[in-house]
């Protein structure tokens, strides 16, 4: 090619790039969308398929529980946390109950305790393996969700075997939990307790459990297709993160080993051995891999306790009528999702004065507008999906 | 237990100050605080309003507490709306909490400030810590206070032409009373009931929640 020649071509490139030159388009993502996990609107402003701007749009799920919370009777609030995140029920009452008990003085029974540690492992399982089967779904494989959904009932089964319920098990009562624990019609009201071949359940759960997570390694971990979706993908530094107040899987995966069950007393985990994943890059391979361990050592958690329990009553000696003394407590908790904490306000009545909810997911899906700046369009739902988050979560 | 760092009442305990007091109060002394709590293993520094981002910047740069877990508020009033009012009369006032914490120790402080009932302003955290970005937001639509200098201060969870602040004490749950309860407007009568019976019962035109007189419980 003579110079004449590369001159004209680069006129001609130069000439189209200027008549090509668009403006910016503005892409509208939910609220309903598949991968938005619930009723989340995204607002992108993309150039070509390049993300310059980021609105997350909330509060279509706003449900004013802060407001509610004021005129409920403690006992009725059980019911209403754990409508907050409804793929890990379970696990929102925990935190509540504590911080209750707190204020009242209530020393919990062991054997309440560990019941308690045990449904809310089951809960992030459960949770965790919603991740399992959502994540890859939204990046375009379908298989692993049939393997996850699989292993979630198992779970769920148990949870309801127990309170009866499988999302909202209303279970937790101030002071222990509910003590006709699986009382069904078929036991005898004198063993009011878990219920019969419960243990032996949960340890087989436990069993087929850690073998789907071999699975889950074999077939989505080391996938290609997988990999170059989300690998190097959404980096999250651990400065951002705890900026933002980012928590649970999402934080330890930048590399924080920060898990409160190590921190707090709230669960008689200092009774168990587990070990903190984390992650190294902070990815959102890193966060797949973070949850896909956290299943495992959840796993394991609920084989210990399943062996300790120990036996005695299921909860302390409680007024019929329940009045928390005056005082403010915050109560934090480790969440399937992260942070999940009760700022309760009491005065004396029979409800709180204000009760602060403090969710993981609201705090998580506010550096998402960071993480987005300057990705590609499809990388929006690679991104969004590794962060797990509940609507309901969000919005409270 | 309760103390102002100048208060000498604090050492007399029997037991001599836990950890979590003498952490408390360190963080007080750093931060210039008027007094600190830790009731209920809960650790409060109540700072002054003016010195809210001076003491938040030395909390997150000196102290370590890198950590922003929430921002909220309290409404503190004697006449309230819904619920029950305190049991002691209080000032009334609004109570800005942020909760900043560490991720090695496990530590969680919770600055508190107190703000005007009318007219509440309080300078921004956003040039600080980038999540108070939303709580700000929440906690202005909510109890209707301006935080100065935050970027984008629209309301986040209500829609914009809403009136009010729903955390206000002063605020009534007017959902229900606003928006006929499906349950008795919408829906065909139960079988073997007319269609057109009187829907007016004491029980079913008044949700739970809405009388003032009958708070719900």
């Amino acid at each position: 090619m003579t110079i004449e020649q590369e001159a004209l071509k680069h006129f001609s490139e130069v000439s189209v790039a200027v008549e090509l030159q668009t403006s910016d388009m503005t892409l509208n993502i939910g609220p309903q969308h598949p991968s938005t996990h619930g009723v989340l609107r995204i607002v992108a402003k993309v150039d070509g398929e390049r993300v310059s701007d980021v609105t997350p749009v909330i509060g279509y799920m706003h449900r004013g529980y802060e407001k509610i919370a004021e005129v409920r009777t403690y006992p009725q609030i059980t019911a209403l946390v754990n409508r907050i995140d409804w793929v890990s029920g379970f696990a929102n009452e925990v935190p509540f109950m504590a911080a209750a008990e707190k204020l009242m003085e209530i020393e919990v029974p062991e054997r309440a305790r560990y019941i308690r540690m045990i449904l809310t492992e089951m809960a992030r399982i459960a949770s965790h393996l919603m991740f399992m089967a959502s994540y890859p779904l939204e990046l375009g494989a379908t298989t692993p969700l049939m393997f996850a959904l699989r292993e979630r009932e198992r779970v769920l089964d148990l949870i309801e075997s127990v309170t009866g319920g499988r999302f909202h098990p209303n279970f937790n009562r101030i002071g222990g939990v509910q003590p006709n624990a699986g009382a069904g019609p078929t036991q005898k009201k004198a063993i009011q307790d878990l219920p019969r071949g419960f243990l032996q359940g949960a340890r087989d759960a436990m069993d087929s459990l850690l073998k789907t997570c071999v699975e889950f390694d074999e077939l989505v971990t080391g996938n290609e297709i997988f990999l170059a979706r989300c690998k190097g993908v959404g980096i999250l530094s651990p400065e951002l993160a705890a900026d933002f107040g980012v928590s649970g899987p999402n934080l330890r995966a930048s590399g924080v080993a920060f898990d409160l069950r190590k921190h707090t007393d709230y669960l008689p985990y200092d009774k168990v051995q587990f070990e903190v994943a984390t992650g190294t890059v902070g990815d959102s391979f890193d966060r797949w891999l973070v949850r896909l361990e956290e299943i495992r050592q959840s796993a394991y958690i609920v084989q210990q306790a399943v062996d300790q329990i120990p036996s005695g009553p299921l909860q302390a000696k409680v007024p019929k009528i329940i009045k928390v003394p005056k005082g403010e407590a915050y109560v934090r908790a480790e969440n399937p999702k992260g942070e999940m904490g009760y700022y309760l306000v009491s005065e004396g009545g029979q409800g709180p004065y204000r009760l602060k909810i403090r969710s993981a997911s609201y705090s998580n899906i506010s550096v998402i507008p960071i993480l987005l700046e300057g990705v590609l369009v499809p990388d929006i739902i690679a991104i969004m999906g590794s962060f797990d988050f509940v609507l309901g979560d969000v919005d409270r | 237990m309760t103390a102002s760092p100048s208060d000498t009442t604090a050492t007399e305990d029997v037991t001599g100050p836990s950890a979590l007091d003498s952490y408390a109060e360190s963080v007080a002394k750093s931060v210039g605080a008027l007094s600190w709590s830790t009731n209920f293993d809960t650790v409060k520094v109540f700072v002054a309003t003016d010195k809210w981002t001076s003491s938040l910047r030395t909390a997150k740069t000196e102290l370590g507490l890198i950590f922003f877990s929430f921002l909220s508020a309290i409404h503190w009033s004697n006449d309230v709306e819904v619920g029950d009012a305190p049991s002691d009369p209080v000032d009334e006032r609004l109570e800005v909490l942020a909760a900043v914490g560490d991720l090695i120790e496990g530590h969680l402080v919770h600055f508190s400030t107190s703000l005007p009932v009318n007219g509440a302003a309080l300078a921004t955290l956003t040039g600080i810590y980038g999540g108070a970005n939303w709580h700000e937001r929440e906690a202005a639509e909510m109890f209707a206070i301006d935080f100065v200098g935050h970027p984008n201060l629209e309301k986040l969870y209500l829609p914009s032409e809403f009136e009010g602040h729903p955390l206000r004490k002063s605020f009534p749950l007017l959902s229900r009373e606003v928006k006929p309860w499906p349950g008795t407007v919408d829906v065909e009568g139960m079988p073997g009931t007319a269609d057109d019976a009187p829907e007016d019962s004491a029980t079913e035109s008044m949700p739970s929640g809405v009388s003032t007189e009958n708070p719900g419980r």
